[in-house]
């Protein structure tokens, strides 16, 4: 069976893919954005000397990381209009059930950035007259962030994929639009093929960045 | 917020969820079936330097770490059979596109663990007149393999998460039965509760089995 490639759906559709990518990026980003700041506040929390909120943050994160993503945005989208009485967008219940899945991932990447700083580093900071506030914010933090960079690259790139989640609900993401296109032009090979190459283009110097930031944190530090 | 919550309407389907939990666990089963040793025997390649191979070895572990779960499954389901004219089944569709990211990461994951062993291990393998082959059954490799078995747990774990990507191309497994149930009983947020649970609990499980090993093993060196 021969069968011949056609692409030309491309020049008549590329406003379908470009929205579509452009929807991709955006829930990522708002994501991103969220899960990290609900991170920042659980991996603290889990840090944290009482007991209650350690309790609660550890159990958040164990539960949002063992759950797969497409059942926290099924269950957040027929649960939040019970909670606000309106349906809402699909954009909604995606960035709501996204960020709080990747803020669970987040959440470990701040832990284990404050914890990786040695203890010598908060007896030093005590040692000249800093409280815990002070030691912590301006000796201990900088120096977790900085090593926080790489594993938030990575974390940026699984959300991308995560995002595609998103379609399953009719989510104009790029994966969406890539399916549009296979059932109106009777192309999937190509346009599936397509999507396949498109998200490859975008994740693959992603990791490649985040492999060099890996190898330049190793060596300056 | 008055809302009336109904689990009966989901318990009265229970012979629907555990069908679906059988395909879920299958789907499982045979995913780390190919996925542990072609990854295994991907990571080998790779250490060894094998001239060209190698280089085929690092595109297909990079392009596939990369790729998006769904978008693969999505091309095995609707673009593959437009180019093989064989018929392919819905789970074996799954399988190979869950199978071709999961051998991706396993292969990495050996490969850590294998770069890990010590070069001394290698030098004093080849002394006693171990052959290069020998080595990695009988020296390196076992060293490897318990170094990275926490890992493992952590892909196990992601693998039952991305099972629940069936459900899009309709492969009957846990998730996929319970949009069916959710749709038919019209009790969306009760359904996925359950459904999450069932997913949560062994996942759980896992992880936390995961952290013990990677304690116990961080105390034996």
């Amino acid at each position: 069976m021969q069968y011949t490639w056609d692409f030309s759906f491309v020049y008549t559709n590329w406003h379908l893919l470009l929205s579509g990518l452009l929807n991709t990026l955006k829930l990522a980003a708002v994501s991103l954005t969220l899960g990290m700041l609900i991170g920042l506040f659980v991996g603290l929390g889990q840090l944290s000397h009482r007991k209650v909120v350690k309790f609660i943050s550890i159990a958040y994160v164990e539960c949002f990381r063992n759950l797969p993503g497409i059942v926290l945005i099924f269950w957040f989208y027929y649960a939040i209009p019970i909670v606000t009485a309106h349906q809402v967008p699909v954009f909604v219940a995606s960035f709501v059930a996204l960020s709080l899945y990747t803020g669970g991932y987040c959440a470990e990447i701040y832990r284990a950035g404050i914890q990786s700083i040695s203890k010598t580093q908060w007896e030093a900071a005590r040692a000249i007259g800093m409280n815990n506030g002070q030691a912590f914010r301006l000796v201990i933090w900088p120096q977790a962030l900085r090593r926080t960079i790489p594993p938030f690259c990575s974390r940026a790139i699984e959300l991308v994929k995560s995002t595609t989640l998103a379609s399953t609900l009719a989510y104009g993401d790029l994966l969406y639009n890539a399916k549009l296109i296979a059932e109106d032009q009777l192309r999937p090979l190509e346009a599936y093929t397509l999507a396949t190459l498109i998200f490859t283009a975008i994740l693959l110097p992603l990791s490649y960045l985040c492999i060099r930031l890996e190898h330049r944190l190793k060596t300056y530090s | 917020m008055g809302y009336d919550w109904n689990f009966g309407a989901v318990f009265h389907h229970y012979r629907e969820l555990m069908s679906g939990l059988e395909g879920t666990v299958k789907l499982i089963v045979v995913v780390l079936a190919i996925a542990l040793p072609v990854g295994a025997m991907l990571a080998v390649i790779r250490v060894k330097q094998i001239p060209v191979l190698r280089r085929v070895v690092v595109a297909y572990i990079d392009f596939f770490r990369t790729s998006v779960a769904l978008v693969l499954v999505c091309w095995c389901y609707y673009a593959l059979p437009v180019l093989v004219p064989v018929q392919i089944s819905t789970f074996a569709a799954v399988v190979i596109a869950l199978s071709l990211q999961a051998s991706a990461f396993a292969a990495e994951i050996f490969r850590s663990g294998i770069e890990s062993v010590a070069s001394g291990q290698w030098e004093a393998a080849r002394a006693l007149g171990f052959s290069e082959s020998l080595i990695m059954r009988f020296v390196v490799g076992p060293q490897a393999i318990r170094r990275v078995l926490p890992v493992l747990f952590v892909l196990i774990v992601e693998v039952t998460k991305n099972t629940a990507l069936a459900g899009v191309v309709s492969y009957n497994e846990l998730f996929y039965n319970a949009s069916t149930i959710a749709s038919t009983t019209y009790r969306g947020v009760e359904t996925l509760t359950v459904v999450g649970l069932i997913y949560l609990i062994p996942l759980l499980g896992a992880s936390q089995f995961s952290r013990w090993l990677e304690r116990r093993l961080a105390r034996a060196d």
